[in-house]
């Protein structure tokens, strides 16, 4: 089976606008996570976790300026710029018909939902976002930006999303459908989104507390993050490599739309599963990367999985704690600090944690440590049930 | 070779529970609705929360899905405009109500894999489950994921569908942008299938999918050249093409373009003449494409095209071929 | 209004807001539970039962979790509703 490898990456997220400054702030335990006022009054009374970059200031960076592109498209933008400036890819590679795009996002232009609402209730002044709400324009732009030609795809299972868009990729070369693939996720911070989770009552009132007794659910927040994956044949033999795609799995919970079942059966047979297609018995992971949202329903059915597959699980933490939660870049921005992990054989510090969850008794990592890591585990679970469990080999 | 062992269609058409396309329903002010069945079998207190689009869904899939004696093992779904409707429900909320105190159930059923996900439950499925919503080619991708995971384990069953609904909100944004001058129609509906890597007893196969954004027509003839340079076996034609054109004159030239490429006997079936203009309006016109090809007596190689474009900027070609019956086995 | 208009008004809004739409005000029973066995309705439903009890009665429950003490069956809830309405 053809092996695949990163050889780049890219991330914007609340703890920092580049692969360096994210790195810094997770080795620091840095908070990306602020009470409010935020940025603007559209984004609530909410504890939230926002990209620092305004979208004017994205717009002159990233040297875009149509009207039509909306804020989830622009952190994309510049997260996928710098995943293939560190792959030193060329313009003819990017576009080639042997380079697939995949992508993940539930939010896509929903963050401008003002307008999709004024446009379609007054139908007469159209603003420039009418092929801009849904998932795909996100992706679409950056396929006409770099003329690409090869598969484009977008991926939505809510927070599973880009984990599923990696897998894909993944796959597709494997396959020999494609020799590499630039796959990852973005979703900014809307007030549609942050509407939907407080009706659901998942928002914590504070700042989040991943696998803490008393967690009172999760913070939103924004970002987005690409990795490119080129198929073991295709890669020049001075190319940087950061790790290997080992292992990758999508299983449902099956049990509710917005809520894990109580023993975690989703994540459980992902976690698993991820361990069969990598060939790997679970004492081999070194760390996993939780999902880790800091609801109440979460992280117990999360633990309570982790336990079923490992007995004791390794070290773990959720760097939720540190950019809220990126809904469909959650995958792809957590697969990049796992590779962060790998390439500097260390682990970071989880946040915000003091008493375990009672019942199930386990603790994240709460301080910066170097470690010999050579598995690592990351794992998402989405709205709907979609468990995805990866897992990133040092190679 | 991607198998197709069921199929089910949920369309403006007479499609479901019975088939009778001897009867066309027109379009009532430039829309084709779909005509809903019962939706019997399916439970009273999961149907009430469901949107259009994720009723049409599992309205196709659920029949196939209690037809297979062990669970798929995947459930994979492409859906363009999935989750609009819902998501405008909740902004009227909004509007109206604020932002605090709102019910959460058109934002949980928002989201586009709302539907794969009700019928992971229904099913209490736990293999794979995927939802692509890349617009006009979100059908495709989920045909081409199919396409992988049957590679990955031939002997696997698999539900694909494609769904999508004329929602109101939808057909503004549309109509705004100016994809609907007087004549081009609006549809929507589901279309679900049975597929595996084994052939078994099924009368139709997918033997390739391919995808392209492009606005420049030599590039889409191109790529159909060199489509089906690749995988029509030599000396055979194309017996059908399967087109997605719709009346709009500005899209006359890929039609002129693929159409160019096919041999003087080629019929020509326009699809969207039954289902109307939707992103995964291909899943109808593979629907169709099965119905014909498993419905047909005509002995030797039948091979039917579906090209398709959306919006111009979007284009697929699906290559679909009949399964002739080996005649020791008929015995 | 008295508690038998009461309840009958609450059947329908029930009805209308969680989209029961196969039922009739009539078929539901004062005292069927609202989970489990009874009308099958889960977590999802007893958030948007907690946001008719704002809307129609002006009631705020902010924890769902004191909302599913409430939110048993037709007789509690108008019980709930009588003792603490401002609308």
């Amino acid at each position: 089976m053809k092996r695949v490898f990163i050889t780049g990456m890219g991330v914007i997220s609340a703890i920092g606008n580049t692969v360096t400054e994210n790195h810094s702030a997770l080795k620091n335990g840095v908070c990306g996570i602020t009470m409010p006022p935020h940025s603007s009054p559209d984004l609530g009374r909410v504890p939230l976790a926002e990209v620092s970059l305004s979208n004017e200031l994205l717009r002159e960076r990233l040297q875009v300026f149509d009207p039509a592109v909306t804020r989830t498209t622009l952190l994309a933008l510049h997260a996928f710029r710098e995943a293939v400036q560190d792959a030193g890819l060329s313009g003819e590679e990017i576009s080639s018909e042997r380079t697939a795009l995949i992508g993940g996002t539930t939010v896509g232009g929903m963050s401008q939902s003002d307008e999709l609402y004024r446009d379609v209730s007054e139908r007469y002044a159209a603003s420039p976002f009418l092929s801009s709400y849904d998932c795909s324009s996100v992706f679409m732009f950056l396929q006409e930006q770099y003329r690409m030609k090869g598969v484009i795809d977008t991926i939505n299972t809510a927070c599973s999303s880009a984990g599923n868009a990696i897998g894909y990729g993944m796959r597709l070369i494997r396959s020999g459908l494609a020799g590499k693939a630039i796959v990852g996720g973005a979703d900014s911070l809307s007030k549609f989104t942050i509407s939907g989770f407080n009706a659901l009552h998942i928002l914590s009132p504070e700042i989040c507390r991943p696998f803490d007794r008393n967690r009172q659910g999760l913070n939103l927040g924004e970002g987005a993050a690409f990795l490119v994956l080129e198929g073991e044949d295709e890669i020049s033999a001075d190319k940087k490599i950061y790790a290997e795609v080992r292992g990758y799995y999508n299983a449902s919970d099956a049990f509710h739309p917005t809520s894990l079942s109580a023993n975690g059966e989703g994540p459980y047979l992902a976690m698993q599963g991820a361990l069969g297609t990598a060939g790997l018995r679970a004492g081999e992971v070194d760390f996993i990367n939780a999902h880790g949202t800091a609801t109440e329903n979460n992280d117990e059915s999360e633990s309570r999985a982790m336990i079923r597959v490992f007995g004791e699980p390794p070290p773990f933490a959720s760097t939720k704690s540190n950019t809220g939660h990126t809904l469909g870049a959650a995958a792809a921005v957590e697969a990049v600090y796992s590779l962060l992990s790998l390439e500097n054989q260390e682990i970071y510090p989880g946040l915000h944690f003091s008493s375990v969850i009672t019942g199930t008794e386990l603790e994240p990592v709460t301080t910066y440590r170097r470690s010999p890591l050579r598995h690592i585990m990351s794992n998402s679970f989405g709205f709907g049930g979609n468990c995805v469990s990866l897992i990133f080999s040092k190679s | 070779m991607l198998y197709i062992h069921q199929a089910v269609a949920i369309s403006p058409q007479e499609t479901f529970p019975s088939f009778d396309l001897t009867r066309i329903y027109q379009p009532v002010d430039n829309k084709l609705e779909v005509r809903e069945p019962s939706y019997e079998g399916i439970p009273r207190n999961l149907l009430r929360r469901m949107g259009k689009s994720v009723r049409m869904g599992i309205g196709a899939s659920a029949p196939i899905l209690r037809s297979t004696p062990r669970p798929v093992s995947g459930i994979v779904i492409g859906t363009g405009n999935g989750g609009t409707a819902d998501s405008y429900s909740f902004l009227q909320q909004m509007k109206e109500y604020g932002e605090e105190m709102l019910t959460p159930g058109s934002f949980a059923q928002s989201t586009s894999n709302a539907m794969a996900s009700q019928l992971s439950m229904m099913d209490q499925n736990k293999n794979y489950n995927l939802t692509h919503v890349h617009r006009g080619l979100a059908f495709e991708m989920a045909l081409l994921d199919v396409s992988l995971l049957s590679l990955e384990d031939e002997s696997a069953f698999y539900l694909l569908a494609g769904v999508d609904e004329l929602s109101p909100s939808n057909y503004a944004l549309d109509e705004m942008e100016g994809w609907y001058p007087p004549g081009i129609i609006a549809g929507e509906g589901a279309a679900a299938f049975l597929v595996s890597g084994q052939a078994q007893n099924a009368l139709a196969a997918v033997k390739a999918v391919a995808t392209l954004h492009s606005n420049d027509v030599e590039v889409v003839r191109e790529q159909l050249e060199n489509f089906l340079a690749t995988h029509l076996p030599a000396g055979e034609g194309i017996t059908c093409l399967v087109s997605g054109e719709n009346g709009d004159t500005r899209m006359n030239d890929y039609y002129k373009a693929c159409e160019s490429l096919m041999s003087r006997g080629t019929a020509v079936l326009q699809f969207k003449r039954f289902c109307g203009e939707y992103p995964t309006a291909s899943a109808f016109a593979l629907w169709l494409a099965y119905h014909q090809l498993s419905e047909a007596e005509s002995a030797g190689a039948r091979n039917y095209l579906i090209y398709n474009t959306y919006k111009g900027r979007q284009h697929s070609f699906i290559l679909l071929t009949g399964i002739v019956k080996d005649p020791v086995e008929m015995v | 209004m008295d508690k038998t208009e009461l309840k009958q008004q609450l059947k329908e809004q029930v009805i209308q807001f969680l989209n029961l739409t196969s039922l009739k005000p009539a078929e539901i029973a004062d005292n069927e539970p609202f989970f489990g066995e009874g009308l099958g309705l889960d977590s999802i439903d007893s958030l948007e039962l907690i946001v008719l009890l704002n809307r129609m009665y002006g009631i705020t429950i902010k924890d769902p979790k004191e909302g599913r003490k409430v939110l048993v069956d037709i007789e509690t809830m108008a019980d709930y509703i009588e003792k603490h309405r401002t609308k």
